[in-house]
């Protein structure tokens, strides 16, 4: 049971009687106006083949239907997500295909009918000749010498490439006492939020404005690739992020479908409604993780890190996404590879590789998941090969206090983290010495597993410049707005996809401004209504949005501080602002009520505003924020496994964690714990499968297995505080650290528990009867 | 495309319509009542968003043609609170069994069976009763403890 829901501070969220009750706004909630359409895309049954010709007559002979292709849309020019930096390909990504698909799923119509049912009757009469051409479709594949080309600005089908090695890399390495190898691979994965994408476009020819309400992470961004796509100014668009469904990063993409459906409802003059389903999702939203860790760990004879060398690959699918580009991944598992150890030298080579696969896209801890697996499966074998305790290993070799400022080998500072303190906590409260005790049911073999890791959040403008992403601007912005009648509106530019959002941010503000949390409302997802901002994605919701709703709510504070001085006559600096009341600092009795400033500055109260002060309480602050900040776990699995079956069960699950100060302890422990689930699916069962021509085999819930409530175990949870000292507000990101411990906790419980075993556990998902395989062999000897 | 006269009551209130037969029975909720409230994940029966009461026992109305559900008396979300929460609405608010919220009334529907048939469920009847059930957000960790609340809510 977790420890934060006992908190004061973890007050019930404002976003949940609306979802209880059914009145939510999802998107395919939204009553479609008069004359919509309902879209249906037509997607590419083939990885890879040429357009020979589309057939839509017999379509179009239905009743009120219309079939458009690329050629209905001359202007729409392909996106580049990437800068032209070396390292990567130069490789657009059309937003409809003209004569060549890529990938089963790719964009070749859009169908259009008065109803959602007779469009899918119209899609099955839609006639499209192919020229099936060879296809490349996993990692090795695309890697062959001779392999079909999937784009030819990318020779050798290298989307992104970089390599680099710290000064004296080399030497250090062979003056290593032990030099420990491995190679470390995921299945690629499905983000599947519970509801699939899906868009409405509607354009009013007479304001000449249009309006697409999205299921997106990522609104402003959305408007303005849309108006660059198609070439409207910004202030003609106005994106509108209804409740959404789950994102996890697959909705932090933008689509071809977002930016067809608000070309043909300008080019139709109607309004134009696209709910995806299920296999569209799986088709054509992002897929993640199809990635390779290659890894050599050097090592002093105590078990001391000298350092490592990667080399990464991830299968980048058929294009660069928008706007993360083809690196997304490439780049990001290098980059949040070296974790809490201390270690200098690091050398690595990565790669993102085309195939004709669907493009992969953020999901939650992007390839972090996959290079922690690495680097807490090598500490494991360290462990093993040198004899020590695999927590002795780790402690070696943890950031101490003394540390910090620490630097790491990839460049990221670390401002704080009690990793040493997280691990003890997390072996008391995993009982991790008394596992021994626990392991007596003979039909089962039981692991443990530890994994201590750090989750980089909150980035700002500076990284994404480093990163090449242009189109991501990294910074935050929160507008707060208080109502003469003392009530508060705070629009912030992020969105909010069930982490919490109105609730936190509600309650950062209330902190300076002595206004209840209740009383503050948070606005977010419309462009029209919130200042312009990057999204909700990579952690960054308390950190940059968070900044700026502290910057914002200061500035309202001290601005209804000089008002309170000048009506009671005193010192602003002697004013506290505190339960709904300005009250004067040593004299008891004097005050005001907020209402009553908000009045004065309103210009609705005999005694006005301070000389010189401005009308209103309206202010539009922006964070961006300086450093990345760094949060911190250690998860402990326990497992076991069925002899006879190979099936793997979860015993027990701890987790400590810093995420600096916490505003909601009950939200970041419901963050966490969902997570956990993000990393436990791919460790246990979910895969994406294609076929070798590039077929997708996985397309429904049945064929591609999420875990249930059966699955998922209980979590006891502890929380270490420790105030970031590079943020505002103290506050660490949250939200992906789950998944990063899950992954490597879970994969090193089930390599313990298959500890008598000939097996190397080195890959996921774990199939029950790879394990068995294994179980059989031996025991059958 | 043929119509079908159905005749039905949701929450308690009776509809008559002309339906196309083919009309899945969550679209006709969805769209022609618009009670939005009940959700579609998948379509093909596996995650549960859809579920809803229909005579008494849930149902997955992404499987179910609306004319099949003809003379019948459904219970949507939107027909669980009154003024106040219902106690497993409340139970989900306190423990924070909710994110984004799409798998909610799917599991709201699910629990209020679960407990009129079960009062006082183990942990282990918790999660055997709901696996069916799908949730992308929550890690399921505060959906199991918000049943067991719910249970004391609904005893008391
Ligand atoms: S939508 Fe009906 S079970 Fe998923
Ligand atoms: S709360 Fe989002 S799917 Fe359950």
């Amino acid at each position: 049971m977790s420890m934060g829901h006992n908190d004061p501070r973890s007050v019930p969220r404002k976003e949940d009687a609306r979802l209880l009750r059914g009145q939510a706004r999802f998107l395919d909630d939204i009553e479609p106006p008069a004359g919509t359409l309902h879209a249906i895309f037509l997607r590419s049954p083939h990885a890879h083949a040429r357009i020979l010709g589309i057939d839509a007559s017999a379509a179009h002979a239905l009743p009120g239907v219309l079939v458009l292709t690329a050629e209905d849309f001359p202007h729409l020019a392909p996106l580049s997500p990437d800068l032209p930096l070396a390292g990567f390909a130069p490789v657009p990504r059309p937003i409809i295909c003209t004569d060549t698909v890529r990938f089963v799923g790719d964009l070749v119509a859009l169908i259009l009918a008065p109803d959602a049912y007779i469009a899918e009757d119209a899609a099955e009469l839609v006639l499209v000749d192919y020229d099936p051409l060879p296809a490349v479709v996993t990692l090795e594949d695309a890697l062959a010498d001779g392999a079909a080309e999937v784009h030819p600005q990318a020779p050798g089908n290298l989307l992104f490439q970089n390599r680099t090695a710290t000064e004296g890399f080399d030497a250090a390495f062979a003056a290593a006492a032990h030099v420990f190898r491995e190679d470390f691979s995921a299945s690629r994965v499905a983000t599947v939020s519970l509801e699939p994408r899906g868009c409405l476009a509607r354009h009013d020819a007479g304001l000449g404005e249009t309006t697409l309400f999205s299921s997106t992470q990522v609104p402003h961004l959305l408007r303005n690739t849309i108006s660059t796509a198609l070439g409207i100014p910004e202030s003609a668009l106005r994106v509108v992020a209804p409740d959404v469904g789950g994102g996890f990063g697959m909705k932090a993409s933008v689509y071809p479908e977002e930016l067809l459906a608000v070309a043909a409802a300008r080019k139709l003059n109607r309004p134009i409604k696209w709910v995806g389903d299920r296999q569209d999702d799986f088709l054509a939203s992002s897929h993640a993780r199809d990635m390779r860790f290659g890894v050599e760990m050097a090592m002093e004879a105590d078990g001391t890190l000298i350092g490592f060398r990667l080399d990464v690959l991830a299968n980048a699918g058929a294009y660069p996404g928008i706007p993360f580009g083809s690196s997304i991944e490439a780049g990001g598992g290098p980059r949040t590879f070296p974790g809490p150890y201390r270690f200098k030298h690091y050398a690595f080579r990565t790669r993102a590789v085309a195939t004709h696969t669907t493009p992969s896209g953020p999901y939650r801890g992007v390839a972090a998941p996959v290079g922690f697996m690495a680097l807490e499966g090598m500490m494991d074998r360290a462990a093993a090969a040198l004899g020590l305790d695999r927590a002795e290993i780790r402690r070696r070799n943890l950031l101490v206090d003394a540390d910090y400022p620490f630097i790491n080998a990839s460049g990221i500072r670390y401002d704080n983290g009690p990793h040493h303190a997280l691990l003890a906590r997390a072996l008391e409260l995993s009982d991790y010495r008394g596992f021994a005790t626990r392991d007596t049911d003979p039909d089962r073999l039981r692991g443990i597993g530890i994994a201590c890791i750090t989750e980089q959040t909150g980035q700002g403008s500076a990284r994404y410049r480093a990163r090449g992403l242009l189109r991501i601007p990294g910074i935050e912005a929160a507008r707060l707005k208080v109502e003469p009648d003392g009530s508060a509106v705070l629009f912030v530019s992020q969105t909010t996809q069930g982490q919490g959002h109105l609730t936190t941010f509600a309650q950062m503000a209330a902190e300076s401004l002595g206004i209840a949390p209740e009383h503050i409302t948070v606005q977010e997802g419309d462009t029209a209504l919130t200042p312009y901002g990057s999204g909700t994605f990579a952690s960054r919701g308390v950190v940059a949005g968070g900044g700026a709703v502290i910057t914002a709510a200061e500035t309202i504070a001290a601005k209804m501080k000089r008002i309170a001085g000048h009506i009671m006559e005193a010192d602003p600096a002697d004013i506290i602002l505190r339960d709904g009341v300005a009250e004067v600092n040593g004299v008891p009795g004097l005050s005001i009520s907020i209402e009553e400033i908000a009045r004065a500055a309103h210009a609705m109260r005999p005694i006005g505003m301070p000389p010189g002060e401005t009308f209103g309480l309206d202010t539009t602050q922006h964070w961006d924020q300086p450093v990345s900040s760094v949060s911190a776990a250690c998860h402990v699995a326990e497992i076991s496994i069925q002899r006879r079956t190979g099936q793997i069960r979860v015993e027990r699950y701890a987790i400590t964690h810093d995420c600096g100060r916490m505003i909601n302890p009950m939200i970041v422990d419901g963050q966490t714990h969902g997570a956990v689930l993000q990393g436990l699916g791919p460790v246990l069962m979910e895969r994406l499968l294609h076929d070798s021509e590039g077929q997708l085999m996985t397309t429904t819930l049945l064929d591609y297995t999420l875990p249930t409530m059966l699955d998922m175990p209980d979590i006891a949870m502890d929380h270490i505080e420790t105030p970031a000292l590079d943020t505002l507000g103290g506050v660490k990101g949250v939200a992906e650290g789950g998944t990063i411990g899950a992954v490597p906790a879970l994969v090193n419980a089930i390599a313990h528990a298959m500890r008598g075993y000939d097996i190397n556990i080195r890959a996921i998902p774990v199939r029950p009867e790879t394990l068995l395989r294994a179980i059989s062999t031996k025991d059958s000897r | 495309m043929t119509d079908t006269q159905i005749t039905l009551t949701v929450n308690g209130q009776r509809h008559s319509r002309r339906v196309p037969t083919r009309m899945l029975l969550s679209d006709f909720l969805r769209h022609e009542l618009r009670l939005t409230g009940t959700h579609i994940g998948c379509g093909h029966g596996v995650c549960g968003a859809c579920t809803i009461e229909i005579d008494g026992a849930t149902v997955r109305s992404c499987l179910m043609l609306a004319v099949q559900a003809e003379g019948a008396a459904i219970t949507t979300v939107e027909g669980l609170a009154g003024e106040a929460l219902h106690p497993v609405q409340q139970a989900f608010h306190e423990h924070h069994a909710l994110q984004c919220g799409y798998c909610t009334p799917g599991f709201l529907a699910a629990t209020i069976e679960l407990l009129r048939e079960n009062p006082d469920p183990s942990e282990a009847e918790i999660r055997e009763a709901l696996h069916g059930n799908l949730c992308r957000c929550t890690g399921y960790v505060n959906i199991v403890h918000a049943v067991k609340r719910a249970a004391e809510l609904m005893r008391a």
